[in-house]
């Protein structure tokens, strides 16, 4: 069949942009291959793993299950968007600081869903964090830590402390890597 | 992956959608949350349809729960999650709902995935008809003929069979009232709590009038033939207008239900397994239904 391309205006990050997708590509795809995202990861494809999660509206959506034709006029967030230019969010830092990352390939499914929760619940109990995380595998089995990250971004929000110097953290966090 | 390729297209209102199926109605699915037919179409498991009707492009139309004369009445493109915002989720008549929505999937399937998508993809282990069932959902159908309504019972032809022309469209799902003094109950069984279809999925519905059951409901993902959830009306009978106690739960547990049921042996589980939790779904429903009413 002849394959005729769609239009869609999106907002990706905060950036605009005119696309013309074919009909059946991803949003996945649009977001990987053709905006260069990477931190959209594709696990399973069939909205099992939900590594691909990104927020479409505020909402975590499938990215692999969402066809990028279908969201003409959406607001995309992806991990890359989640803090301005040489910041980091507050959910990113604590994720650092509990140290649960091990091969690292759920982690920004995670912090996404994290982002919607908080976003809905500032104060989540133990029991909620759970029911929402478990939208994501990791087979490394890390969750017990990112339980706690949550629990700890939600701290800091609660604080008032949302984006945190990426220079900084970066070097703490390095410094403390090498000098083991 | 990629998906096999389609034209999409996105009515501008419900009218137009209407106006779209009527034309190209056997050429096109409807696409809606995408939780179940973008598996399907990638998969192969069915053809690719020449168009998908974006549904998302009017949900605004399609998204509502309210309470009317005749029940509660739920937009078609509603998610399970705005579902679970709404008013439904406080009253303990619809407690089941509560446990439905807990053991469906992942949080953000429940986000993405609709009502009536659920409906329609009609499935055996389907927890949102099995529970559905209980309430004695109907389902009012919209095509550019006009509109009908029909007992969700009856859409249920067989296993992802369903009756709905290629020209409609479900509109909302309607729920009729329940009685003070009732409430329901949902469980599902299987090897881990979520993220799986369930090896034994049922649900009860109870209305007490003191402690004589007034009315009961029992649905399973399958009770006999078919392998699509139904309801198991012999056991109904059999409880409605006794004494509730626990001997007469267990009577009809052990007893009336194997009379009825058919269960079938298959890579998962064997028949014999799936019939001894289906007693113990049974029972533990009709208790949770129980404690709620009381308290």
């Amino acid at each position: 069949m002849e394959e005729k391309l769609v239009k869609v205006h999106l907002k990706v990050n905060g950036k605009e942009y005119e696309l013309e997708v074919p009909p059946n590509e991803r949003l996945l795809d649009t977001l990987r291959y053709r905006l260069g995202l990477t931190s959209v990861k594709e696990g399973c494809g069939r909205g099992e793993c939900g590594t691909c999660i990104v927020l479409v509206n505020g909402v975590p959506r499938h990215s692999c299950l969402t066809l990028t034709a279908t969201l003409d006029g959406s607001e995309i967030t992806t991990l890359e968007g989640l803090a301005p230019e040489g910041k980091i969010h507050a959910i990113q830092l604590a994720f650092l600081e509990t140290k649960g990352v091990q091969c690292g390939f759920c982690t920004s499914g995670f912090i996404l869903m994290a982002k919607a929760l908080l976003d809905r619940n500032p104060d989540p109990s133990m029991e909620e964090v759970k029911e929402w995380l478990s939208s994501i595998l990791c087979r490394c089995g890390s969750y017990h830590y990112y339980f706690a990250a949550v629990k700890l971004a939600a701290k800091y929000i609660k604080e008032g402390k949302i984006y945190f110097d990426e220079e900084e953290v970066r070097k703490k966090y390095y410094m403390k890597v090498v000098g083991r | 992956m990629a998906i096999t390729s389609f034209a999409i297209y996105r009515p501008t209102s419900l009218e137009d959608a209407l106006k779209f199926l009527n034309e190209h109605g056997e050429e096109a699915k409807l696409l809606a949350g995408g939780t179940e037919l973008i598996v399907l179409i990638r998969d192969k498991k069915i053809p690719t349809p020449k168009y998908l009707v974006d549904l998302n492009a009017i949900k605004k139309e399609l998204t509502f729960i309210e309470k009317k004369e005749d029940g509660i009445h739920i937009g078609a493109a509603t998610t399970l999650y705005e579902i679970s915002q709404s008013f439904l989720h406080k009253d303990k008549r619809f407690a089941g709902f509560v446990d439905v929505f807990k053991l469906f999937g992942t949080m953000a399937l429940r986000m993405e995935a609709t009502i009536a998508g659920n409906i329609v993809s009609a499935t055996q282990y389907n927890d949102y008809i099995t529970l559905l069932l209980v309430y004695d959902a109907k389902l009012r159908i919209k095509s550019m003929d006009g509109e009908r309504i029909v007992k969700l019972e009856d859409f249920l032809i067989d296993k992802r069979k369903v009756d709905l022309k290629p020209n409609e469209l479900i509109y909302e799902v309607i729920i009729p009232e329940p009685p003070e003094n009732s409430s329901s109950s949902f469980y599902k069984f299987d090897r881990r709590r979520l993220l799986i279809a369930g090896v034994v999925t049922g649900a009860a519905f109870l209305h007490l009038e003191d402690n004589k059951i007034a009315d009961v409901r029992i649905s399973f993902d399958m009770v006999r033939e078919k392998r699509i959830p139904a309801r198991a009306k012999k056991t109904e009978e059999f409880l409605r207008g006794k004494e509730f106690s626990e001997e007469i739960i267990v009577k009809a547990a052990e007893e009336v239900l194997p009379t009825e049921m058919e269960r079938v042996t298959d890579w998962w589980t064997t028949a014999e397994y799936r019939m001894d939790m289906s007693k113990v779904v049974l029972k533990r429903n009709l208790l949770r239904a129980y404690k709620r009413i009381k308290g």
